[in-house]
């Protein structure tokens, strides 16, 4: 996007980021600042580490942004947040780990403070809601293409997973309020946001849970995006005009697959063993797991189950050419480059574990 | 069919709803919670039929039972109004900010004619209850002489104690036990159920840990060490630590003749036999027994995993069954008040030392004992 592409905000217009302190929340207020947009109020829990925040102002000769310190489950904090702001970023959440009522009230109950606040102050001209590719139930006929028309999950307190299950309600509700009040929404799903600061590997990869890694991923892309591409998406989606409405799929070209991307990691991280698991054998421990877990009333957890198998395990593809159609994104770190640094900074981890 | 409600609706609602769920006989007829977003979707993933944001809306339901689940500050409120109404309550632990509060509950409970308990469900896992068997049946040689519980808490993981830390305005600060009265409850009430006079003398010493220290916090004491006796009666030392690894969950009971090691995490018990070979045959039939003993453990855990009965919250279903039987069929409540009453005691005086640095004794004025089960 260059300064003369149409914009639904001028570069003096007040933007709000939520999660601004996070992994990706970081990377949109650089790529605005770096754009020309410096009036950025980076909204952060009062825990956040600002390091990265304090980079970027530098680099921006102390431009910006501002910094909030709040929280999203106060509406009061979020009504100062919102006062006049033309676009919000939406990008804090819940991860819950294993706690449904965790995820929901850091991501759906915020949501709702902040959409509230929003449509108090009625200047707004545009939300971008981030949510997640894990928000689509990858069945039906898609024939294994996953793309913004894909199904989305209907019944997510069956996936026994606090974060789906939050966005997938979040979602909803976004839905809900766009509809009634007329909010210019966008909402942007990005795959598996991977670089340097996140150095764990995808689940959609394999299970280190019983001892030894299992691999189940085999021959599947990976839907990746790297960090940069991902904020770059994001941050189009706040500012091209013509798309209220839209739902993108975010993730980058040239994906790997998983096997390739376990046999990089080994040989550019760390070696460690892994047992393959073929897609049959995964889908039946699946399925044979979620019905112990029902038989046994939850005596373990439903952690594997089919529902969990259809959105990572499956072998699926992915498009972006919506993304690239509607706004113009292309990414701009290759995913070779971007495994290389992400690679790196995995090394550079371990060696100060 | 015993109808169950629940107030409160965040993360420990859950493990209830699940092991209310899994009791014959009970069903949940109402949740409520402030927070519309979180009654609704407790309500949708456990189907039950009804929600709402007003107590007095789910009062009105007329359940037997409500499930007090909020913050700890607002148990007395909420409870109060629950036992008011007729109900019998169920309170996540602890069960009040403060043993007043906490005798004030049970007084109206006692003359309301409803039940009251608290959850202190470690008390009623599979191997507290083979534990508390054991005890009756004499295997100590008679009373605890002394006892030890410690109750650790990592708080190692950094997203959590970030934000504890960085928060000055956090909820749990604002306890008048700080960290403490959310989580010691647990530990303590393992010492007040063995102890038998009502006016124990309580030594705390409690201080920030050096790692706290270092990120800057002067305030969250997360480090407790305990000491409580009576005479005639045991003593008791208990610890809390946040720092010291591994992170233990551990009752250790010795009596006259015999004692007892339970550890929670790894659901084992230990009988620890008094006598003594007087050869060298002490250095190795002892480790040999104590491997028997372990892996007895792993055989008893393992059935009890056979038969499904080996759930993360099975003191919790176990206590609420003992509490619905309680009501039910007019059987002893599982907690005895002297026991809720004794183990808020026991923490006001730790938390009163702590803020004041000087030693106190407890004192009771009330008693309603009645039996364990």
């Amino acid at each position: 996007m260059t300064p003369h592409d149409p914009s639904v905000i001028g570069f003096d217009d007040p933007i709000l980021v939520t999660g601004a302190a996070g992994f990706i929340g970081t990377r949109v207020v650089e790529q605005l600042l770096q754009r020309g947009f410096w009036n950025i109020r980076a909204f952060v829990r009062p825990s956040s580490d600002l390091t990265r925040l304090e980079s970027a102002r530098r680099a921006s000769d102390g431009a910006g942004p501002t910094v909030i310190r709040g929280n999203l489950l106060s509406r009061l904090d979020c009504a100062a947040a919102c006062k006049d702001v033309a676009v919000v970023f939406h990008l804090a959440a819940g991860r819950g780990e294993k706690s449904v009522p965790d995820a929901f009230v850091n991501s759906v109950v915020t949501t709702r403070n902040l959409l509230e606040a929003c449509v108090e102050h009625a200047r707004l001209r545009r939300f971008v809601n981030v949510s997640s590719l894990s928000v689509y139930s990858n069945r039906g006929p898609s024939r294994g293409l996953l793309d913004e028309g894909s199904a989305l999950e209907t019944r997510p307190q069956l996936r026994g997973d606090a974060y789906s299950f939050a966005k997938v309600k979040q979602d909803e509700l976004v839905a809900d309020y766009a509809a009634r009040f007329s909010l210019p929404v966008v909402t942007v799903r990005p795959g598996y946001v991977y670089g340097p600061g996140k150095e764990a590997i995808t689940g959609r990869v394999g299970v280190g849970s019983f001892g030894v890694f299992l691999h189940l991923g085999g021959g599947n892309p990976l839907p990746l995006t790297y960090v940069d591409n991902c904020a770059e998406a994001i941050m189009l989606a706040g500012l091209r005009t013509g798309i209220d409405g839209e739902v993108f799929n975010v993730v980058d070209d040239d994906l790997p697959s998983s096997r390739r991307f376990l046999r990089l990691y080994k040989a550019n991280v760390r070696r460690f063993s892994s047992i393959y698991v073929p897609h049959a054998a995964s889908y039946a421990l699946s399925w044979l797991w979620e019905a112990y877990a029902r038989w046994s009333q939850n005596q373990v957890p439903p952690v594997y189950n089919l529902s969990v198998w259809h959105t990572y395990w499956k072998r699926t593809r992915y498009s972006n050419a919506h993304l690239k159609e509607r706004l113009g994104w292309t990414p701009a770190v290759a995913t070779a480059e971007g495994l290389r640094r992400y690679f790196a900074a995995c090394r550079e981890r371990l060696q100060h574990a | 069919m015993l109808r169950v409600a629940i107030v409160g609706c965040g993360k420990i609602a859950d493990s209830h709803a699940a092991q209310i769920g899994r009791i014959t006989g009970s069903e949940i007829v109402g949740v409520c919670d402030r927070e519309p977003l979180m009654a609704r979707q407790l309500a949708e993933r456990f189907r039950i039929a009804r929600w709402t944001t007003d107590l007095g809306e789910l009062l009105a339901t007329r359940p037997d039972v409500v499930h007090v689940t909020t913050p700890p500050a607002s148990h007395f409120d909420i409870a109060r109004t629950c036992l008011g109404a007729g109900c019998h309550v169920y309170v996540e632990k602890p069960l009040a900010i403060d043993a007043n509060q906490t005798e004030a509950l049970v007084a109206l409970a006692m003359e309301n004619g409803r039940k009251l308990t608290v959850g202190h469900d470690d008390q009623f896992t599979h191997v507290a209850r083979r534990m508390r068997a054991l005890v009756q049946r004499g295997y100590l040689g008679g009373c605890p002489i002394h006892i030890e519980s410690i109750y650790s808490y990592d708080l190692s993981e950094p997203g959590y104690a970030r934000a504890l830390l960085a928060d000055k305005a956090h909820w749990v600060r604002r306890l008048p036990g700080g960290l403490l009265q959310n989580i010691i409850s647990h530990g303590i009430a393992r010492i007040a159920e063995h102890l038998t006079s009502d006016s124990p003398t309580v030594i705390a010493h409690g201080f920030v840990s050096a790692r706290l220290r270092g990120l800057g916090e002067t305030e969250l004491v997360d480090e407790v060490r305990v000491v409580i006796s009576e005479a005639p009666g045991p003593t008791a030392y208990f610890t809390f630590s946040s720092q010291m690894r591994p992170s233990l969950h551990e009752l250790r009971l010795f009596g006259p003749r015999n004692g007892l090691a339970l550890d929670q995490d790894r659901e084992t018990l230990i009988r620890l036999p008094g006598t003594r070979r007087k050869s060298y045959l002490e250095k190795f039939l002892p480790p040999l027994d104590l491997a028997w003993q372990e892996l007895g453990n792993v055989v008893t855990n393992a059935r009890t995993f056979l038969v499904r009965d080996f759930h993360m919250k099975s003191g919790m279903k176990y206590l609420m069954e003992a509490f619905y039987r309680s009501i039910t069929h007019d059987t002893p409540l599982p907690i005895p008040y002297r026991e809720i009453v004794l183990t808020a005691r026991i923490m006001d005086a730790i938390f009163d030392q702590i803020r004041m640095r000087q030693p106190s004794e407890v004192t009771m004025t009330m008693r309603a004992d009645t039996e364990r089960v």
